[in-house]
């Protein structure tokens, strides 16, 4: 069983260095094969610790394995472990499951690229990161783990190097991942000063509530960087520069769900900071609402879906911000598909469009590529979360344990409703623009359809699989009805809170409601066109400008650290420090003049200063004596 | 054994390099600046050897014959410079010679 773990965590790191040590001795369509190889075998081992788990008794379900003592020092010490418990075991399945498919759908969607290799190399290696991340048995490797997938999402967004803009996103995305590192980092150090270890035992310790608080905000600002939640949300649409499985795999389905799993898998210190938990759950209705309005008025058919992918972490947080575990993890399952399946069929799109992503430019697709309409509905449904797609069952939850959290909860509860309002509106939006109408002059000219080679094979059968899954994968848990995975993960994290059978009737109804609403009015206004979309100048430009974080932190770090920087060359460094070294050599060059000017070059002056001096010396002696 | 004494010795040996000097410092031919120079060092020499002759003590007399040696080389060095600065039709004047100004 924990061989199974271990297989699962080093497979896709063999992968990696297999392709890189490799280099042209692997051809470019062996790469692809060997990275998705190497996400299935994972995706195997994480099936047997699965199994493993299964036939052991609800306590005994937490199993560590100790490669060796990492780092020890006087009375602290860390390993290199791997864990294997309900919660990780759930993450290696989706990381490894998901993965693998979107590797697989790589194989056709990055056909004929120049650096294919090095692709699937970073792809690998992202695989690998996400597995340790989930599987890491202390904070320590956690956290390593978690730098890792920052590296991994950086190169992956960098890919195409020669494109300015991706190099400028790869750079925003790690230098705001590195703030919630920093503070997740801070959050550990308090740890072992105060409990001497990083276990994650030792959260559920007594701590008093200052140590608490500020472990809990630490660990949440590293979540809320990953995750892209307000305030440091901005990263996330400016990643779509990466390669579209990319989006799909590490800013849509695993890697941006990582900071979900760790206030899940730090429950505990949470829960001994009651208004950090809070606090959680409040920036996840924000951002859910924020980033639902701006995906309104995206233009390009990824930012939209990064928007939404923004919006629907913003649900996940509310969950387990508000103790909600089980239902904030299934959410995070349930988006992996079906978000997953959207960026896919997005891709097929670009890819069938000639790199073209301005959904201005498209429209009439339905009639050209039936079947990706269909899986593109399918997601857009899954992701309103229309009954029976797989959104209906984990996102309605979530807002019924909304609802049994007091009055606070009230206000949760109306900004995830209104979300899912907006959900409806956006997605379907995107849909309509996309698929309906009829097919504008750049899709008559540009469009070329899948052909059924390797290419076509790949990119259409994950986007299958995933659609079959966003159908079906809710079914699993429809609460208060049935529940498995609220049953599987109470060992790992118990919730605290549980919704009612009224709550969770109420919240679904209007959810459901809610969702269809706002599909109407986009089809109102998108899909058949019976009104002009109304144009409201002020909140387009603000909705277009991104609520202007963007320029805010520009005004609030980003210039005051260039003018700081300008203004201490001007004051410090060119008059102080370059200045005195100028005038230092200046003044040695002056005093050689000087001296120089006793070097006449006359004969007669040296002799006469030798004679005289000889003559002095002669005098000093007889005078002296 | 009489004669002078130690000091007229002293004061014609004073004289030859007083003369010598004199003539280092003001002649502006090379050659003549050369001379002037062995004078000098006749001058030291007579001083040597009558401090050895009043010291009763050979030392003086080898320093002597030391310097003449010395004066023997600096000599032949210094005229190969004012023949090779003929050769070059340089003028020969010490104070035109002034190129290791500063």
């Amino acid at each position: 069983m924990i061989y199974g773990a271990w297989i699962c965590l080093l497979s896709p790191l063999a992968a990696a260095g297999l392709i890189t040590l490799g280099g042209e001795r692997i051809s470019r369509r062996g790469a692809g094969y060997l990275a998705t190889l190497s996400c299935f075998v994972a995706f195997g081992g994480a099936l047997a610790s699965f199994v493993g788990l299964l036939g052991r008794s609800g306590g005994q379900r937490a199993v560590v394995s100790t490669a060796w003592t990492w780092i020890s020092g006087g009375s602290y010490r860390s390993g290199f472990e791997v864990m294997i418990d309900p919660l990780s075991v759930f993450m290696m399945l989706i990381v490894a499951g998901v993965g693998a498919l979107i590797v697989a759908y790589s194989i056709g969607y990055m056909d004929g690229d120049n650096e294919e290799r090095r692709y699937f190399a970073y792809m690998a290696l992202f695989v690998f990161s996400m597995l340790l991340l989930v599987q890491g048995g202390n904070l320590l490797i956690l956290l390593a783990g978690w730098g890792m997938v920052g590296l991994s999402s950086y190169l992956l967004i960098g890919f195409w190097h020669d494109r300015p803009s991706a190099i400028a996103a790869a750079k925003k995305a790690f230098i705001m991942n590195a703030i919630g590192d920093a503070t997740m980092a801070l959050a550990l150090f308090l740890l072992i000063k105060k409990a001497g270890s990083v276990e994650f035992g030792i959260l559920g310790g007594q701590y008093t509530s200052t140590v608490a608080t500020l472990v809990a905000l630490g660990l949440l600002g590293g979540a809320v960087a990953k995750s892209a939640q307000l305030p440091l949300q901005t990263w996330l649409p400016d990643a779509m520069e990466g390669p579209t499985p990319v989006s799909a795999l590490i800013h849509a389905a695993t890697m941006v769900t990582a900071g979900v799993y760790l206030i899940v898998r730090t429950h505990a210190i949470f829960e001994s900071a009651p208004h950090v938990a809070d606090l959680a759950a409040g920036l996840g209705a924000g951002t859910l609402v924020v980033a639902g309005l701006i995906a309104l008025v995206q233009v390009d058919i990824k930012r939209v879906i990064a928007y939404s992918t923004m919006s629907q972490i913003g649900y996940m947080f509310v969950g387990v911000g508000l103790g909600s575990y089980a239902n904030g993890m299934f959410h995070l399952m349930t988006h992996a598909f079906f978000k997953a399946l959207l960026f896919m069929a997005a891709g097929i799109v670009i890819h069938a469009l000639a790199d073209e992503q301005d959904v201005r430019k498209m429209g009439g697709l339905r009639q050209l590529m039936p079947r990706t309409y269909l899986a593109f509905l399918i997601g857009s449904l899954a992701l309103v979360g229309i009954f029976p797609f797989a959104g209906f069952f984990s996102k309605d939850s979530i807002l019924a344990a909304a609802l049994d959290h007091g009055a606070y909860g009230y206000v949760l509860w109306v900004a995830g409703l209104a979300g899912a309002f907006l959900t409806g509106l956006y997605s379907f939006r995107l849909l309509f623009l996309v698929f309906w109408g009829e097919p504008s002059p750049f899709v008559r000219e540009h469009f070329h359809a899948l052909k059924r080679d390797v290419v076509g094979v790949s990119l259409a059968v994950p986007v299958a699989i995933l659609a079959g899954l966003s159908v079906v994968g809710g079914w699993i848990q429809w609460a208060p009805l049935w529940h498995p995975i609220e049953t599987w993960l109470q060992t790992a994290a118990e919730p605290t809170v549980s919704p009612r059978s009224w709550q969770e009737a109420v919240s679904s109804a209007l959810a459901l409601l809610l969702g269809l609403g706002g599909i109407y009015l986009a089809w109102l206004f998108y899909g058949v066109r019976r009104f002009a979309v109304p144009r409201f100048a002020f909140a387009q430009r603000v909705l277009e400008h991104k609520f202007y974080f963007d320029e805010l932190y520009d005004a609030l770090f980003y210039r005051p650290t260039v003018w700081a920087a300008k203004s201490l060359y001007r004051w410090v460094e060119e008059p102080l420090i370059d200045e005195s070294s100028d005038s230092l050599g200046q003044d040695t060059r002056d005093l050689g003049r000087l001296v120089a000017r006793g070097q006449t070059g006359l004969l007669r002056t040296y002799a006469l200063a030798i004679a005289s001096s000889v003559a002095v010396l002669a005098i000093v002696f007889v005078a002296v004596r | 054994m009489m004669g002078p004494g130690t000091a007229w010795y002293l004061a014609v040996a004073g004289f030859l390099f007083g003369t010598g000097a004199l003539g280092v410092l003001v002649r502006r031919n090379p050659l003549i600046v050369l001379l002037s120079l062995e004078i000098m060092l006749n001058g030291a020499n007579l001083a040597l050897i009558a401090f050895a002759r009043h010291l009763n003590n050979g030392d003086g007399q080898i320093f002597a014959l030391a310097v003449m040696a010395v004066a023997a080389s600096e000599v032949v060095v210094g005229l190969g410079l004012i023949v090779a600065l003929n050769r070059k039709r340089v003028p020969l004047d010490v104070d035109r010679l002034s190129s290791l100004r500063g």
